[in-house]
This record gives structure tokens, C-alpha cells and sequence, in this order.
């Protein structure tokens, strides 16, 4: 696991390189759907707080293709908690405060984040992000592929067109493949995407996305005709 | 089928690929037809496919009944109308670009058969995949109305038969009524052929202002063209033919030695020899006769019928009742009374003039009758009259009466065409009208003796149903009533629910043509008249304002309104 220098800057930074990793690759569900363990305190020694890769997080993962440097856009869209100790009911070694005999099993306890792939965007000499594409990515990660916070001005040029328009192309293949909690990661980046594309038209566009979004899923849940 | 395999449109000619066929459709005649373009195909279009018949490649016709959208973008796009959809749908990588696409529902009309001289189903639907064409303009005018194309007419000089290539317009005894709806102005010119409207009657029904007159007039001038000279009578209770005059004089309307004569008679030259009545009619126009009056009037009045003179008046007939049952006879006093209020003081009811059929009705002459200043009672008196001596004079042609040294009366050796504005008022489905009796002989044994009617109305449901039904071509115009859209479905067979469907969309001056005198309704734009129309409503604020002015201008009058006394013909209208 390649151990990288971060930075407390978090969201706020604005080249790819000074992104805070907030964990890496352990399996995937689909060529789409990864599986991320989030690092803790033994993995970095500024691991991520709990609002730096929350529910709908965008985050990407540096690729190089062919000599070119690539990002690969994804976004955080299940979370689940993994501790193998659960259902034991035997005696413990250590107590509470005696860390130093604590079995490494107890500190394995970690939690997993699912990722869906967004699109592709290449990386330009310096740290910001062009050609931006929303089809779905052809190559397959890696297993401990380390998983960026992705920051807001990577966000914004991932999502714009080249006519300046706003672009979330990706949309049916996140609910298609985001399943049950699909409508709330595509609100959650519609949310995102109204802070960074403050203008009208694409304001407008946003309100009936997320009502189309909103309305689909309250009819699929029954609750909506 | 045309060499135009490659490319989508011929343009001119009308002939334009416009989809594929995908399947049957509900009906047996139906099929579906998709289609990516939204403009080109509209509902009542005419398109065609190809297909063999008994080994010969007949282009079939069909008709689009239906149009939806099968695919295009949801409506959840179109939620702000300030957001394009287009908008919404590049934001969300939907692709926008030639995405609609159009199912049609169409059904078959048939192939042209050349030897039928009329549509005929092969029974056998585009399989899917087959090409579908708009029909061409040309093939169009030929086979929708009833023209009776044949197969000489059809073949060109390569023996191949080819319904495009005849010359529609060169035909004779046809009347251009205007073009086809769904295409460009004067593209599909449709010609109904005179004779046959005239043989089986006509109707043209619409509501006011939906421009029945203004078609009426339109069939006129193509009646009195050269190459129909028509033999025209008009009864015109309103007086809205005052402009076909201009006819005269016309050089479109003249040929050789021809020139239309349009003769105007007004009430002081259509008066009614008494003994022309018939006792029926008498009875008709008395107040509430008992039997025994009926009676007596029916025995005085079948005496003066077997005297030779003709010009016999009420004293006449009184003598005569008085001598047949006596002089102190209640019922003949009764009957004098009204017998002298109804005829003797009527200005319509003379003993001997009579306008003789001759002076009346001529090839290549349009009779108007003005009746806008008689009572509605009078008018149908003048035309059940008229009628009946028309009919008997033509009965007497056909059956070569005139060689009977016997036979002394009237004769008119041509075929004859009435034609009725308010035709609800000669021919009323509810109430007594003299006139309803040969009216109903007329359309049911017309055809056989060469007298055609047609029937001008804007309240179908209020037309005798016998006469409407043995209307056998009907124009269509704009009808929203609901009881009047029933009388055209119960009483026209050739109203199918897509003509029916079609009348409340029309506006002024579009029609459905249907019956005899075409193979297959069409919608119609009516062309525009040669001569200028005469019923317009008079601008009522422009006259106010006129009659005011005129009013200022004037010294005061001290005289009080006259509130009453007056006649109003209004409330008889509403009947």
C-alpha cells in the first residue's frame, strides 16, 4: 500500500495530488461497483473523518493508461461495518485499557464503502482535470488502488460539458447500479452540484432533475402513484 | 412504383417516403405504419403501399386514422417550462437528436380497380417492413372522387396502366370544389362529377357561418360552366344569390355562343294559380277544418279539378260547393270564411297567371326564386307547387307523354336541379309543411326522372330523415351541435366516424365531401368563388353608428315607439 504524504486540506484542495486518501480498493462487486476499505488510524496517520467520506462522496483514483495520467470519477454510495468479532461471546485477553494485548482481530474492525464508477477524466500538468467523459471507464482497477476525497474543482470539471453546460450523463447507470439507496446518491450529487453551478439555466435543469429523481422513486416505493 | 427508391421525396408530385410498416393493427383493415418524422404525415393523409394482386402490383391506398408519439422524451423533462427539454435530456446524456418517433394508425382504402371503377380491398395488409409513400397528388385527383377512371384512360402509350397520368381536368360535367386538406393549396384538386350528385341529390350541411352558402354558390358557377349548362332553380328564402349575376358577362363562365342566363323571380311574378293546388294543400293552409268541412271541401274541390278551364278562383268553388249540397249548408259557410282568408285575400293566389315552366327553368339558366319577403307558410306553398309541376312536366318527358295528342299538360325535356337554402324549412322533420310530401317523392324517385334537390341546412337534425338519407352526396362543414352530428350519423350511410370525427375541428370554409360522387370521403378546403358572395352578416356597429349619426342629424320626433303589430319572423327561425 503506497503511503503518501496528505495534507488537512481536505476538500478544499486544488490539484489532484494534494487529495486526502480515504482508503483503498479491496473488491469489486462488478466492473462498475468496488469495494473500498476506509483507512483508519493504523493505515494513516491522518485517516478520514467521518463527513470526508460520508454517503455520497465523490472520489477518484489515479490511473495511469498508456503514459497517460488518468482519474477515474466514482462515488461512495453504501457504507457497511465490518467486526469480526461480532457473535464471539468468549472471554477477552485484554481489557479496556490495557491496549498493548489487544488482538489484532479487535483493531480489524473497519468499514467498507461501496463505489460506483462515474466516468474518466485526464489529468493536466498541472493537477486539474480535462476531457472530461461520463461513459462508463474501460479499464479495471486494482486491488489496493488508493481512493481519493475528490475535490470541488475536479467535481465542477468533471460535470461540465463542453458547451459550459451541465452534464450528469451518468445518471441512469448510478441508479441502475446504486440500487436501493440510488435516488438518494443521485440527490446527494445533484445537492453538491447546485453549490458548484450557481447559474440559473443550470440551476432550472437541477430542479427538474431532482424532481424527476424524487417522483420516480416515491412511485417505485409505493408511495406515489 | 415510381424509380424513386433512394431518395426520400419527389416533392412536386406529392410523393414522399415516409415509413415502414410494423404490423396489423386492431381492425381488420388497419395497420400500423412508424414513422421518424413528425411534420410530413398528418391525420386523414392519404398514403399508399404496393402489393400483388392476382399477379399485378397494385398501388393500395390507405388512410391515416391515428397518430402517436411511440417514442420521444418523458414529460418529467418538460416539468419547467423554462428548462428546455432538450436541455434536461443533453444534461443527463439522453440523446435528443431525431429520437421522435411517430406510430400511425392507418387504414386501407383499397387499389384503384380500373375495371370497377372503384376502390377495391385486395384484403391484404402491408406485411411489416414495407415502404409506405404519401399518395401521389396526381393519382389522387383521379381515384377519390367518383370519376370512373377506366383502364383506357389509366394505360399510356406503353400499355402499363398508370393512374398518375390521367388528366383529371380535362374531363367533362365535373365541378372543382376546391383541393385536399392535408396537402398545399391546389396540389390534390378535387372534381366531383356533376351527374352524379345531380341524379342522387346533394346535401350540404353546416352551421351558420361555416360558409354552406359560399359552397353552394361554389357548385353553382361549376354547374353553369360551359361544359354543364346546368338547369338550375334556387329556392332562396334569405336572398343570398343576388352576386351569381356576375356570371353573366364572365369570360370564364362563356363559350362559343354560351353565356349562363341567371334569372331572378320575386314574389309579384310567383304567384300561384289556385287551381294548381291540390286539396291537401288547401287543407294545409286552413285553420283547424272539422271532417265535415274536409269533406265538403274534398267533394267542391274535385269538381272544379275535372272542369276544363283552369281558372277557376274561391267563388268559383263556393258555387260549386253550394250546389252540391245546398245552399244553407253549415260547414260551406264555415269553410267560405276561411277559403276567403287564407286564398282570395293572399296576394299569392291568383285564378290565372302562371309562370309557364319554360319562361321558369332552361339549360344553361339559373332560376332564383327570392322569397325573403313571403311568409315561411307562403314559401313552402310556392315550392311545393312549383315542385309538383316540375316533377309531373318531367314525368311526362321521360315517359314520352308529349307525342300524346291527349296529354295537354307541361313538358320540360331537360334534367332538372333544385337546389334549397334552409332546406329544413321545406322539409321539416317535425311539424306540417305541405312541401315534405314531394320533397320526400322527389329525392326517393328523382333519380329515375332526371330532377336532382339539394339540400342547403345548418340543422340536419331538423330535416325530414327520408329526404336526408336519399341525399346521396353530402358536404360536411363545420357542425359542433350534438344533435345535429347524430341526424348526419343516423341519416347519412357514407358518414363514417372519421368524417364524424372531423366536424367539430373544421373551420369556415373546410368540408367533408362524402357519397355518391366520391369513392371515399376527403376533407376539403373549398375553393374560392369566382363571383362574389352575397351573404355576409351585416356589420351591425358600422350601421349603428351610421343610423345614429344619421339620427343626430335629424329634428327630434315626438312620436311614441310602436311596440307591437310588427311581424316577426325571428321566432318562426327558431322553430
Amino acid at each position: 500500500m503506497s503511503s503518501r504524504s496528505t495534507n488537512d486540506t481536505g476538500n478544499e484542495a486544488s490539484t489532484i495530488d494534494d487529495c486526502l486518501a480515504i482508503g483503498s480498493i479491496v473488491n469489486s462487486n462488478s466492473h462498475m461497483d468496488y469495494t473500498v476499505e476506509i483507512f483508519n488510524e493504523t493505515d494513516r496517520d491522518r485517516p478520514p473523518e467521518p463527513h470526508e467520506c460520508g454517503f455520497g462522496q465523490p472520489v477518484f483514483i489515479n490511473k495511469t493508461i498508456d503514459g497517460t495520467e488518468y482519474i477515474i470519477m466514482g462515488v461512495i454510495y453504501d457504507t457497511q461495518l465490518v467486526d469480526p468479532d461480532q457473535g464471539r461471546s468468549g472471554p477477552r485477553l485484554a481489557q479496556g485499557d490495557q491496549p498493548q494485548f489487544t488482538p489484532g482481530y479487535v483493531e480489524e474492525r473497519t468499514t467498507l464503502a461501496g463505489v460506483v464508477l462515474l466516468g474518466t477524466a485526464e489529468v493536466a500538468g498541472d493537477g486539474t482535470v480535462k476531457s472530461p467523459s461520463q461513459e462508463m471507464p474501460r479499464w479495471t482497477l486494482a486491488v489496493d488502488d488508493v481512493v481519493k476525497q475528490c475535490p470541488d474543482e475536479v467535481i465542477r470539471s468533471f460535470h461540465s460539458s463542453p458547451d459550459d453546460g451541465l452534464q450528469i450523463a451518468y445518471i441512469e447507470r448510478l441508479l441502475d447500479v446504486a440500487g436501493p439507496l440510488g435516488a438518494e446518491v443521485t440527490l446527494s450529487i445533484v445537492e453538491r452540484l447546485r453549490e458548484l453551478f450557481p447559474e440559473d439555466p443550470n440551476q432550472r435543469v437541477l430542479d427538474v432533475v431532482e424532481k424527476d429523481v424524487r417522483w420516480q422513486s416515491s412511485v417505485d416505493r409505493g408511495v406515489m402513484r | 412504383m415510381s424509380s424513386t427508391d433512394s431518395t426520400s421525396s419527389t416533392g412536386k408530385s406529392g410523393k414522399e417516403l415516409i415509413g415502414t410498416a410494423a404490423g396489423p393493427g386492431e381492425d381488420p383493415n388497419e395497420f400500423i405504419v412508424v414513422t421518424p418524422d413528425e411534420q410530413a404525415v398528418k391525420t386523414g393523409e392519404f398514403i399508399t403501399y404496393s402489393v400483388p394482386v392476382e399477379g399485378t402490383d397494385r398501388d393500395v391506398i390507405a388512410r391515416v386514422s391515428n397518430r402517436e408519439q411511440a417514442r420521444g422524451l418523458p414529460e418529467t423533462f418538460m416539468a419547467d417550462p423554462n428548462v428546455a427539454p432538450e436541455t434536461v435530456a443533453s444534461t443527463l446524456g439522453v440523446p435528443t437528436d431525431e429520437i421522435d418517433l411517430y406510430r400511425l394508425e392507418a387504414t386501407v382504402i383499397g387499389y384503384y380497380d380500373t375495371g370497377m371503377q372503384t376502390f377495391s380491398n385486395p384484403r391484404q395488409l402491408p406485411s411489416p417492413g414495407t415502404r409506405l409513400w404519401t399518395a401521389p397528388n396526381e393519382m389522387l385527383e383521379a381515384i377519390l372522387p367518383n370519376l370512373g377512371v377506366d383502364e383506357q384512360e389509366a394505360t399510356d402509350a406503353s400499355g402499363s396502366v398508370e393512374l398518375s397520368r390521367v388528366n383529371v381536368e380535362e374531363g367533362e360535367g365535373i365541378a372543382h370544389m376546391g383541393w385536399l386538406l392535408n396537402r398545399e393549396a391546389n396540389a390534390v384538386d378535387i372534381h366531383i362529377p356533376i351527374d352524379e350528385f345531380a341524379a342522387t341529390h346533394l346535401a350540404i350541411l353546416a352551421s351558420t357561418g361555416s360558409g354552406k352558402s359560399y359552397t353552394a354558390g361554389v357548385l353553382m358557377e361549376e354547374m353553369m360552366m360551359p361544359d354543364s349548362r346546368a338547369s338550375l332553380l334556387v329556392f332562396d328564402p334569405h336572398g343570398e344569390y343576388g352576386t351569381l349575376s356576375k356570371m353573366r358577362g364572365d369570360e370564364m363562365f362563356s363559350s362559343g355562343g354560351y353565356q349562363p342566363e341567371v334569372e331572378y323571380f320575386d314574389p309579384e311574378n310567383l304567384r300561384i294559380r289556385i287551381s294548381e293546388l291540390n286539396v291537401g294543400d288547401v287543407m294545409s293552409i286552413l285553420d283547424n277544418p272539422s271532417d265535415r268541412m274536409q269533406e265538403r271541401l274534398d267533394g267542391g274541390w274535385r269538381a272544379m279539378q275535372r272542369r276544363e278551364s283552369r281558372t277557376w278562383g274561391v267563388d268559383d268553388l263556393l258555387d260549386e260547393m253550394r250546389q252540391q249540397y245546398g245552399e244553407d249548408d253549415s260547414s260551406v259557410g264555415a269553410l267560405e270564411w276561411r277559403l276567403r282568408r287564407s286564398i282570395q285575400r293572399n296576394n299569392l293566389f291568383t285564378t290565372d297567371a302562371n309562370v309557364p315552366l319554360d319562361e321558369l327553368v332552361a339549360p344553361g339558366r339559373c332560376t332564383v326564386l327570392q322569397m325573403d319577403t313571403l311568409s315561411r307558410r307562403d314559401q313552402q306553398m310556392i315550392t311545393t307547387v312549383l315542385l309538383r309541376r316540375l316533377y309531373q312536366a318531367r314525368l311526362a318527358s321521360v315517359r314520352n307523354r308529349g307525342d300524346d295528342d291527349e296529354y295537354d299538360g307541361e313538358i320540360v325535356e331537360h334534367p332538372l336541379f333544385a337546389l334549397f337554402e334552409e332546406g329544413h324549412r321545406f322539409a321539416p322533420s317535425a311539424g306540417e309543411a305541405p312541401s315534405l310530401g314531394i320533397m320526400r317523392t322527389i329525392t326517393s324517385e328523382g333519380r329515375k326522372f332526371g330532377f336532382g334537390l339539394g339540400i342547403i341546412s345548418q340543422r340536419p337534425s331538423k330535416i325530414d330523415q327520408d329526404v336526408l338519407s336519399q341525399c346521396g352526396t353530402q358536404v360536411t362543414m363545420q357542425i359542433q351541435n350534438p344533435t345535429d352530428q347524430d341526424a348526419i350519423k343516423n341519416s347519412v350511410e357514407a358518414a363514417g366516424e372519421e368524417v364524424l370525427r372531423e366536424l367539430p375541428g373544421l373551420t369556415p370554409g373546410q368540408a367533408v365531401v362524402s357519397g355518391d360522387a366520391m369513392n371515399t370521403p376527403v376533407l376539403i378546403q373549398i375553393r374560392p368563388r369566382y363571383t362574389e358572395h352575397g351573404a355576409d352578416s351585416i356589420p351591425a356597429t358600422s350601421q349603428w353608428r351610421k343610423a345614429h349619426e344619421r339620427y343626430q342629424q335629424q329634428p327630434t320626433r315626438s312620436e311614441s315607439a310602436d311596440m307591437g303589430g310588427g311581424e316577426s319572423s325571428g321566432e318562426e327561425d327558431l322553430l
